[in-house]
């Protein structure tokens, strides 16, 4: 077990070196590594690059074409024929934008290409809603530190630290572990001790020590909003599930002196809908409501009076013989921390 | 000695690959130059609410109730002075109250007992028609809630599923004064009022409570004139939910004094959960520059 342990180590170290990310297929062979891609069918974009010149920024459409670089194959860079328009409109007449920004990228492409005879040719234009993602996820880590709070069990609160670790096979699905620690945050309600005294009646309690689970995460949905009609913020929305396991115990509120309850290891589901506000390209706010289902073993409402194995003393009889469906809903706070911190993007905006 | 030392050297070359790796965070940052520089950050924006009226008829439903649930059946009426501030009332009446499981348990047969330890706590009283009187007749409950209240938006965008459907939205925040109707047991065991063992204590009475209310949601525009929504509600006020007497005397209160008053209520932080359909005139929005 101990060289296992080290091999594991090992491996994930190696994991680790090919970790640079490329959020993108592979470019293609044949020295054109740099060149900015093109979508099929489409027109080069103005001031694309290309073959062998230097790489696309993000914000290709807005860099210049480099000096001296030569233009696209079929495009004419002789003067503009007759009918040709002036850089900037001014053949339309009002002001040039070419006067008051020469370096604008209309201005540097319409110096290279015939731009009549480039309206000319046809388009097949594939507008997005949300043009380029702003976060790739395909092939990166995101580590996921939150805190969970209990929506739904008024008698006992299990609030718990929590961790996930989800790796982005695409840029919409990825495969995960997560892992809660309630032990010691479990919080029985003062009105279970209230409704033993006044109404002589008990709730079986539960508490949790710990749950862990192997998820998947789809990532269906993405958008972006306006922050006071300023500021563009993105995000995205996910759902994810998987199996897993929790521990759990009853709290002996009905034989109190007679039962004391170990952990029970118990399988659990749980299925999840999260909202993932980015700050940056690697740091995320994370919401999400996540139910833990699983069946659980609650105490016996009753106290056995018998001898041997059927008295009070005896665990076979503390158990209640059912157990019982149980959902745990829990509202997950916490952070998205995605590795490596930085990624290329394979086609310009 | 020397397996710890290769577990921890493979440790930390792990954590200083995983830390070189991850540097250069910011090579993609977009600096905007040029005619875009100052631009307004979204243009011809649908402003779904600026100037509008909405009417959303909604349904609202309590939380982590202990003794009974309540559906709310009412609606929100806003008036939308500016997209991102608006002015109106939220409520909605008590259409459905439904017990809970423990509810149901204190009334089945070995549920809570009917003897002196619990005379001033649960009513004795048989039933015409077998057992006791039903413990849900003295579970308080809501009756109605009306809150006049302000309206942020902070946050407006789209949202983009499956690639296929797009949708508008907005995240807001609203919060105000909220007045709140509720059937609560009545007081009793003062030295002019009913004893608190006599089955008539038990009955429920309206009382009106006057607290804050807040919450936030996230608003979906699927058409110009009309909005799904979704919202999250805090409705903080003192209420003896189960008509026990819990406290009034002993150690800081905390014991029963055998009387039912405003010592027995305790503040709770109850939630509500509400869906809405919304309404808007005039039908069509106006865009932004």
């Amino acid at each position: 077990m101990k060289q296992a342990r080290r091999w594991l180590l090992l491996a994930a170290a190696l994991t680790l070196l090919a970790q640079p990310a490329y959020a993108q297929k592979k470019k293609p062979k044949g020295g054109t590594k740099g060149a900015a891609p093109t979508q099929e069918g489409a027109p080069a974009p103005a001031g694309a690059a290309p073959a062998g010149a230097a790489p696309v920024p993000v914000d290709a459409d807005a860099e210049p074409a480099p000096a001296g670089a030569p233009p696209p194959a079929g495009a004419d860079t002789g003067a503009a024929g007759a009918g040709a328009a002036e850089p900037g409109g001014a053949a339309e007449g009002g002001m040039d934008v070419c006067q008051i920004t020469p370096d604008a990228p209309q201005c540097q492409a319409a110096k290279e290409f015939n731009l009549a005879v480039e309206a000319q040719k046809p388009i097949h234009a594939e507008i997005y809603a949300v043009q380029q993602q702003y976060v790739i996820k395909s092939g990166r880590f995101e580590l996921q530190p939150y805190f969970e709070i209990t929506l739904n069990d008024q008698f006992v609160s299990h609030d718990a630290p929590g961790l996930a670790l989800n790796y982005y096979i695409t840029q919409v699905l990825a495969v995960g572990l997560n892992g809660n620690w309630y032990q010691g945050l479990n919080a029985d309600s003062d009105f279970n001790f209230q409704n033993r005294r006044e109404a002589r009646i008990a709730a079986p309690l539960n508490e949790y020590q710990a749950s862990g689970d192997l998820n998947f995460t789809y990532v269906p949905m993405y958008g972006k909003f306006a922050g006071f009609g300023d500021f563009i913020f993105h995000y995205d929305a996910y759902i994810d599930g998987g199996v897993g396991f929790i521990r759990t115990r009853p709290i002996p509120v009905i034989d109190p002196d007679n039962r004391k309850f170990d952990w029970n290891t118990l399988i659990n589901f749980d299925v999840g809908i999260g909202l993932r506000i980015f700050f940056n390209r690697w740091l995320a706010a994370v919401f999400e409501i996540r139910d833990l289902i699983f069946f659980d073993k609650i105490e016996r409402l009753t106290i056995a009076n018998g001898t041997g194995s059927n008295s009070a003393t005896s665990p076979s009889t503390w158990y209640d013989p059912d157990t019982h469906f149980t959902n745990d809903v829990q509202m997950q706070i916490g952070l998205a921390l995605f590795l490596p911190t930085s990624f290329e993007y394979r086609l310009p905006k | 000695m020397k397996p710890r030392f290769v577990s921890a050297v493979l440790a930390a070359v792990a954590l200083a690959t995983g830390l070189v790796t991850s540097r250069a965070a910011e090579a993609q940052e977009i600096q905007l130059t040029g005619p875009l520089k100052g631009a307004p950050a979204v243009r011809q924006e649908r402003l779904y609410r600026k100037g509008r009226f909405e009417i959303a008829p909604a349904a609202s439903f309590s939380l982590l109730d202990e003794y009974r649930r309540t559906i709310l059946a009412g609606g929100r009426l806003t008036y939308n002075i500016l997209d991102w501030l608006g002015i109106g009332v939220w409520g909605g009446f008590g259409a459905a109250s439904i017990t809970t499981d423990l509810t149901d348990r204190i009334d089945q047969a070995g549920g809570a007992p009917r003897d002196p330890l619990t005379a001033v706590n649960v009513n004795h009283l048989n039933n015409p028609s077998g057992g006791f009187a039903p413990f849900a007749a003295q579970a308080a409950k809501l009756t109605y809630v009306a809150a006049p209240q302000l309206t942020f938006v902070p946050f407006r965008g789209k949202l983009a599923i499956f690639n296929k459907i797009f949708v508008d939205t907005d995240f807001y925040a609203s919060g105000g004064v909220a007045f709140v109707g509720v059937d609560e047991r009545g007081n009793c065991g003062a030295p002019d009022q009913l004893k608190c063992s006599n089955p008539n204590s038990f009955k429920l009475t309206s009382t009106s409570k006057v607290t804050w209310t807040a919450g936030f949601g996230l608003t979906f525009y699927p058409a110009n004139f009309f909005s799904l929504g979704v919202e999250y509600r805090l409705l903080p006020f003192a209420w003896n939910r189960a008509g026990f007497d819990s406290k009034g005397s002993g150690t800081n209160g905390n014991f029963p004094d055998g009387r039912i008053d405003g010592q027995d209520e305790e503040y709770v932080f109850n939630q509500l959960v509400t869906v809405s359909l919304g309404f808007y005139l005039p039908t069509k929005p106006k865009l932004s520059e």
